[in-house]
Order: C-alpha cells, then sequence, then structure tokens
C-alpha cells in the first residue's frame, strides 16, 4: 500500500493549474441553451404536428406541455447542482412539483379521453417515427451531459444521473408532443411517460459506469483514481 | 455508521504546543485560500493544504474503521477524490461543507465495498490451508522425503558408469542434451538410451527396495 506521504508527493506533483467550474446556473443554461438548439433543429427539419396552432388552444395541452418543459428545466438546473459536493441534496426535490403537474396533466387526458382509444390508436409506422424523434433528441442531450457532469463520477453518481435522466426525459417529451400529431390517450401515455420511464432507468442503472469511462477518456480525472 | 456533517465555518486544527507551531497553523487556517491558489497551480499551497487535511480526513475516518490501514486507505481515497475533483471547489463558498462532503461520500463508498467484500469472503485460518491425504502435508513427512532422496542417491550409485554418468548430467546437473554431450565426449543418442535405461533401471532398484521394506 502506498504511504500517505508518497501520495501527497505524487498528487502535489500533479498539481498543475485548474480551470475552475463555471456556476452551476450558467452551466445548466449552457446545456439548456444546446437542448433549445437540438429541439429548433428537430422542428425545422420535420416540422411541427399539423394541429400544433389548435392544440395550444386547449388549456390541458398547453398545461401538459409547460410542464414538461419546466420540468426539463428544474431537472437540468437540479442535477448540476446535485454534481456539485457541497450543494444540499434537498435539490433533488427541485423539479417536484412540475413532475407533479406533467404526470396529472397526462393522466388526466387519459382518464377524459379514454373512451376516445380506439384499435387503431397504435400505428407502427408512426410508432417507429416517434421512437426515432426520442433518440435523436435524447441522445445529443445525454451526451452533452455525460460530458458536462463527468466529475460527479466519483460523488452521487446515482441522484445525479436520475435527475439527468429526468431533464432529457422531459425535453424529449415535449419535443415529441411537438412534432408528432399522437392523440391517442395511451399512445400519449406510453410515448410521454414510458420514454421518461425509460431514459431515467437507463441512466439511474448504466449512469454510473457512462460517466466513469467518459471520465477515463477526459481530462480531469485521473485514471487511477477512478480504478480505486 | 455516521459521519458527522461539519458546519459552514472553518474547521479547527489540533491545537499546537509551540506559539511558531501555532503562528503557522493560523497561516494556513484558510483552507480555502489555500485551495484557491493550487487551483491556480501553486503546489507549495497544495502541499500545505494536503498536509494539513490528513489529519482531519485521518480524524473522520477513524469513526467508521478500526484497522488502520483501512483507515490510511479512506484518507488516501478522499485525498485522490479531493485531487480529482479540485476543479469544482468555488473559492467564494466555505471549504468545509466541500470537503466534508467528499470525505463523506468516499467513507460510505468504502464501507460499503468492504461490506459487500465481506459478505463474499471467508478469511483463511490454518486448517484450510492443506487436504487432509497425508501426501499434501509435506511438513510432516519430511523425514520421508529425505529418505527417498537418499534412497534415490543410493540407487543411482548401483547404476552402470554410463548410465549413471548420463542421469548425473542430464538430470542432477540439469545439463542440455548438447551440453551433456560434450562433457561426456558421447553422442546425443547415447546419451538419450542410457538415459532412458538408467530411469528404467531406478524405478526397478527403488521397486525393489518398497517390496523389501
Amino acid at each position: 500500500m502506498t504511504r500517505t506521504p508518497d501520495l501527497i508527493d505524487a498528487l502535489v506533483e500533479c498539481g498543475t493549474p485548474v480551470q475552475r467550474l463555471r456556476p452551476p446556473l450558467v452551466r445548466a443554461g449552457l446545456w439548456l441553451a444546446f437542448a433549445a438548439a437540438v429541439v429548433v433543429l428537430l422542428t425545422t427539419l420535420h416540422g411541427v404536428r399539423p394541429d400544433l396552432a389548435e392544440r395550444l388552444q386547449e388549456p390541458m395541452f398547453c398545461t401538459g406541455m409547460a410542464a414538461a418543459v419546466v420540468t426539463g428545466i428544474l431537472a437540468a438546473v437540479a442535477s448540476f447542482m446535485l454534481s456539485l459536493p457541497d450543494r444540499s441534496r434537498l435539490w433533488i426535490l427541485l423539479p417536484a412539483p412540475a413532475l407533479a403537474v406533467w404526470v396529472s396533466s397526462v393522466g388526466y387526458g387519459c382518464l377524459t379521453d379514454w373512451v376516445s382509444i380506439d384499435p387503431d390508436g397504435l400505428h407502427f409506422g408512426q410508432a417507429i417515427k416517434c421512437f426515432a424523434t426520442v433518440l435523436l433528441t435524447s441522445a445529443p442531450l445525454s451526451l452533452a451531459m455525460l460530458v458536462m457532469l463527468r466529475y460527479a463520477a466519483l460523488l452521487r453518481t446515482h441522484t445525479v444521473t436520475m435527475m439527468g435522466g429526468l431533464a432529457v426525459a422531459a425535453l424529449t417529451s415535449s419535443t415529441l408532443v411537438l412534432i408528432h400529431d399522437i392523440d391517442a390517450t395511451l399512445m400519449i401515455l406510453i410515448w410521454n411517460l414510458g420514454a421518461a420511464a425509460v431514459i431515467v432507468w437507463i441512466s439511474g442503472h448504466f449512469g454510473q459506469k457512462a460517466f466513469s469511462w467518459v471520465a477515463s477518456r477526459l481530462p480531469t480525472i485521473p485514471t487511477d483514481a477512478l480504478r480505486r | 455508521m455516521s459521519v458527522r456533517r461539519h458546519s459552514a465555518t472553518p474547521l479547527t486544527l489540533v491545537a499546537s504546543p509551540s506559539p511558531e507551531e501555532e503562528r503557522r497553523v493560523q497561516e494556513n487556517r484558510d483552507w480555502s485560500r489555500l485551495m484557491g491558489r493550487a487551483q491556480e497551480g501553486d503546489r507549495a499551497a497544495y502541499r500545505t493544504l494536503l498536509d494539513d487535511l490528513t489529519p482531519y480526513l485521518r480524524s473522520l475516518a477513524v469513526r467508521c474503521f478500526k484497522n488502520p490501514s483501512d483507515i490510511e486507505d479512506a484518507v488516501q481515497d478522499v485525498l485522490l477524490t479531493v485531487h480529482a475533483i479540485r476543479h469544482t471547489y468555488d473559492p467564494a463558498r466555505p471549504f468545509g461543507p466541500w470537503i466534508v462532503a467528499i470525505a463523506q461520500s468516499r467513507i460510505i463508498d468504502k464501507l460499503r465495498r468492504d461490506t459487500r467484500n465481506k459478505s463474499r469472503e471467508i478469511a483463511l485460518d490454518p486448517s484450510h490451508e492443506t487436504f487432509s491425504a497425508d501426501q499434501t502435508n509435506l511438513q510432516a513427512h519430511l523425514d520421508d522425503i529425505i529418505s527417498d532422496a537418499s534412497a534415490l542417491k543410493r540407487a543411482i550409485e548401483h547404476l552402470p558408469p554410463d548410465q549413471r554418468q548420463a542421469i548425473t548430467l542430464l538430470k542432477l546437473k540439469e545439463l542440455s542434451l548438447q551440453e551433456a554431450a560434450l562433457a561426456s565426449g558421447r553422442s546425443v543418442a547415447a546419451l538419450k538410451v542410457a538415459t532412458h535405461r538408467a530411469i528404467k533401471n531406478l524405478r526397478h532398484i527403488l521397486q525393489r527396495q518398497d517390496d523389501r521394506t
């Protein structure tokens, strides 16, 4: 076993100047700007759903949409806050109210429109398109978050990945609603909460490995520290 | 397991006896400033900080571990993490919560790791190290081994001269066939044949001795 004074010698030897992190709110803002760019790019390339103007008149649609976006923003802020060791764990509660509104708006829509489910509610072709949108939105956002929060590999990995996953999931879901005409309530339920649950589940299970993998390939964290 | 959460106030160090030492401690007390300078590449400040932090981290680790090597392991783990994520510290904020949160996280991780390992591993005691079969307990049969070696030596002496020479050069002195051929002035083929016959004869001689006993 290495002696502690020897370890200190080695660490001091590697004590090169480091770039301090920007404040977490600024970093969250940068990530959200990137997310906005991805959403704008996708909606420009794909086009918004034909009945968007009509749907925006409906309070429930607007509430659900706004709640999803706010959940994404607050979850992103929470994940950047939680990634710092000296910030309170209570930041995890930040997106909770918006998340509750989002989930309940989807659930309420599902309840009121339950009768409108028809056998043609699930179309295979549309499902594939929806899946492609989920991938195209969530993949770059997750990757950006992994790179920006790679130092969290050593601390609070699980919490940070869950929050990051929630942010990605909420923004992906709002993009999905913006682009795809998915009125069947079952589809809304599947694609909103289903996609969100899958993204959060993936983040929770593979987040630590992903963070460690990214951190070991990018500067800042020495590999020997991660191997311990 | 519990690690006491530190307040945001500056951390107090162990009181030092001499005024000179006390002055040095006061000077270095501002760990926040030291970390700020370390982030800018000031290695002397970084060394002072890590040296000052070590006893404090040890005092945290000692609450959770009894084994001195575990305590040092935890301290080193925290120091490595501090080094790895030193860029996350904002000098405008208090240093205490930052270092305590890191220490807490790494100590809990180590406790979890140790618990997992302990649940999978079984400590070996001497009874696990040998099988009950006589052949595996070498220490108990040292005398037999010595007598076997002397019996073999005697058996080699009874071999015909050419076979004895072949077995001595190739098996006891462990020369290669070419080296043994040079040393003995015999061909490689002759040495091979002699060795084969010698081993066959030795087997018969030792077998006869065993039968007699």
